[in-house]
This record gives structure tokens, sequence and C-alpha cells, in this order.
């Protein structure tokens, strides 16, 4: 009897190995998916500023925005990430790799040696991107200056350093759909839906997480703590920003003020140093689908007279 | 009563010293409410063509960020940095840890403040340099300011 009941854990646990197994495959794009494709390489700088990919692969403490030797820590609640390096570099960076290597990278967040990236690379977002905009952005990547030097391995303890459990992570948090039109709003409103939502990946800092560091659906965009530590990223639902008009959303994309003078500060420096490279009738674009969210209450803002 | 008149002159001076002396975190606070108003309320919506432009409004604004600039290499005292600062923002840790990365961003804004205050005549001017203007503000922001709220 207990022989048998031993058989049967153990059939049991091979099983459900067996299953974690199957469902945390990292996924890829074959190159033999992708068409002949002749890239568009000023709509691969627009993805590039939509993408803010700068902010984090960008050396750190110094102007240049299109140095992209990465090396930025950025803390989280389940290690320090350290930003890879993302230029043409043959060696330290993705020089040598080949296009279905970063779709697969940017669409299904899988790295080229088959294993899953971790979720601080914001892939459930850019999966939402169209190839064509990913396809043109490594060329553009491509155009840009080699830098030498691999950066740091992540910093992430046990067990949160075993890739294969983010198979498990992107089987709750990502849908692997791309972006669909909604047929009852504009064209621009669908740019800005598009743009916010895969590329500029705003709801990846503005929403709260849940213990497991997935966004709470319920209150995207309704802002939260800051996931790298001290402060507070803001509600940018209208249950905030209804002050604010589509035109405010815009000027602020530009030019990090805000209508009452104030400037973006923190990480959202970085944010504008891109998007204020994009056209006006991209940020009109965002502007006009931000504007559009309905008031979401947020989660609950640490006390105001506490010193932070 | 000599005694009590030299106690409550004393003690009218040190009332008279507080009061001078105020509250560093409200007076940071208040130049910053100022820096954003003349930039919200006068030189934004000229920039943006929703007001007219205006010479003597567009002065008295730079005039006001000028003197900011003279302030704000002394308005963090280091007897601010476990203040309680009422409202939305604190002064980062970073201004008393990264001093002379503080003080540089005070000086590039300074610099551009004075530039701005030299070259803005009308609203060509005004658009090409009221940019840098903020995008000082939030190059130091970005590092040494929080948002608690």
């Amino acid at each position: 009897m207990l022989k048998r009941l031993f058989l049967l854990a153990v059939l049991a646990a091979i099983a459900g190995l067996g299953i974690f197994w199957w469902l945390t495959i990292p996924a890829v794009v074959a190159a033999s998916s992708l068409p002949a494709y002749k890239p568009n390489l000023a709509n691969g700088l627009t993805a590039f500023n939509a993408g803010g990919c700068s902010s984090c692969h960008s050396v750190p403490n110094q102007p240049d925005r299109l140095k992209l030797g990465g090396g930025l820590p950025i803390p989280s609640p389940f290690g320090t990430f350290n930003v890879p390096n993302i230029s043409p570099d043959p060696n330290d960076g993705i020089g040598r790799w080949s296009e279905a290597d970063f779709v697969t990278a940017m669409l299904k967040g899988t790295s080229p040696s088959g294993s899953h990236y971790f979720p601080a690379f914001p892939y459930a977002s850019y999966e939402h991107a169209k190839v064509e905009d990913v396809r043109d952005l490594f060329a553009y990547l491509k155009t840009l200056a080699p830098v030498a030097g691999k950066t740091r391995d992540h910093d992430v303890p046990f067990p949160f350093n075993i890739r294969r459990n983010v198979g498990v992570w992107k089987f709750l948090f990502t849908d692997g759909k791309p972006f669909v039109p909604d047929a009852s709003k504009s064209a621009q409103w669908n740019r800005g839906a598009y743009l916010v939502n895969s590329l500029g990946h705003c709801a990846e800092c503005h929403s709260p997480r849940n213990f497991l560091g997935g966004i709470i659906d319920a209150q995207r965009f309704a802002g939260g703590p800051n996931p790298e530590g001290e402060g507070w990223v803001p509600n940018i639902t209208q249950k905030r920003m209804s002050e604010w008009s589509a035109k405010d959303f815009s000027y602020f994309l530009e030019s990090g003020q805000t209508p009452d003078g104030d400037t973006a500060g923190g990480l959202m420096t970085r944010v504008i140093r891109n998007t204020s490279q994009l056209s006006p009738e991209d940020r009109t674009a965002m502007a006009e689908y931000l504007k559009s969210l309905p008031p979401v209450e947020g989660p609950p803002r640490p006390k105001k007279a506490e010193k932070s | 009563m000599k005694r009590v008149l030299v106690v409550a002159g004393a003690l009218l001076l040190s009332v008279g010293a507080g009061v001078a002396q105020q509250d560093p975190v409200k007076d940071a606070q208040n130049v910053m409410k100022a820096n954003g108003k003349n930039l919200g309320g006068v030189l934004s919506p000229m920039f943006k063509g929703e007001k007219p432009y205006d010479q003597a409004a567009v002065d008295a604004a730079l005039t006001q960020l000028n003197d900011t600039a003279k302030k704000l290499p002394t308005m963090f005292p280091a007897s601010v940095k476990d203040a309680k600062w009422e409202g939305d923002y604190a002064p980062s840790p970073k201004i008393w840890e990264d001093k002379a990365g503080f003080d540089a961003k005070v000086a590039s804004f300074t610099k551009v403040v004075a530039e701005a205050k030299a070259k803005i005549k009308d609203l060509d001017s005004l658009k090409a340099n009221f940019p840098g203007i903020g995008k000082e503000c939030g190059a130091c922001h970005e590092t040494y300011r929080l948002k608690k709220g």
C-alpha cells in the first residue's frame, strides 16, 4: 500500500515537472517565419525613441544617449538587474545577433541562447509591437556605434535566479498578442494606444504590481510605489489627471513641464529625453489616448507628512 | 528693572532673528513654487502661443529665476536633511551625498538662465531659449528631488 502511494507520488511529481517544463519552454520566432523585408531606418529611430531603449541601455553618467553599452543597475524587490550592452559590438553587444534573435528578444523575451529574459526588460509591453517596427528598430540599432565592455551579471538571489521560472511568470502575465486597433476609435487614438501600450511601455512603471512582480490589470496606469525604491509613481488615469487637457499631455511629453510649471523629475526625466524626440503627431496621439484613460483608483499613497 | 529690560530685549531679538531666519523648508518650497508659477503661468503659455508675448512679464519671470539661481547653492542646508517636507516632494539625500554633482547642476542652471535673460527679446528668441530652462529644471529634479506622493 505504502509502496503504491510512493509510486503514485513519484508519478505525480514527474507529471508536474513535465507540465512545468512544457509550460516554461522559451518561445522563439523562427527566422523562416519572417518574410523578406527592407527595413525603414527612420521608423527604426521612431521605435527607438518610443521604446525608450536609451533610458536604461545607455551608459550611465555620460551625455550620449546613443551609447548603448549598458551597465545601469536597476534595483527591484527581486534583486538588482544590470542592464546589458545592446550596442552593435560583436563581442559584448548584439553585433552577432540575427534579426530573428532580436525579434525573439523583443516579442518573446527569449535570449539568442534560448533562455528567458527577466521581465525587467519590458517585453510584457514590447510583445504588442508590430514585427515591422521591431525589424526597423534592429536595423537602426545596427547603425549606432559599437561600445566595448560586457556588463555585470544580474545580482538576483535564489529562487528568482532560476531563469526557467520566468516561464511561469510569462504564462501568468503576458498574452503574446499583437496590438489590435479599436475600430470605434480614431486612427490617432489607436496610434497613441499602440505607442503607449507596446513600445512606450508606460504601464510598466505607472501600474502597481503584485507580489510576483506582475502588473495588477485592474489598476493599470493607476500608479504605485516606485519599483526601483524610494518615491511614488503617479496615477496617470483621469482619476488624477482630469485637469490636464490632451494638449497638456503632449506638451509634457515634449518638454517635461506640467501645466502648473512643475517639471518631470526622477525616472521620468529619462523618458522625456526620448519622447521629446518623437514627432509632434506621435506625441499628440499618445496624449489623446492618455486623456481617454478612464479614472481608476490606485493603491493608497504613503502619508504625505512623513519625511520620505 | 534693568535686568527685566535686558531679558525682554534679548527675547525680542531672538524672536526677530527667528522671524528673519524663517523656516528653510518653507523657503525652499516657496522659491520652487514661484519658479513653477513663472514657468507654468508666464513663460510656457507664451511659448505655446496661448498668451501674447509680453517683454515686461518675461523680464520679471527671468529675474525671479535668476534670484533662484543665486539662492540655490545655500537653499538646502544640512539642517533640512531630516526635516519634515509637507507636500509631494522632498530633496533627495543625494544633494548632500553628491554635493559636487548638485553644485554642477546649479551652476548649469545659473548659466542657462543668465543666457536666456540676455537673449530673450521677442517670441522667436523665447522659443529658442525657453526649452533649455525647462531641461535644466528636469536635469536637477531627475537626481536631486524625490517624489513622495
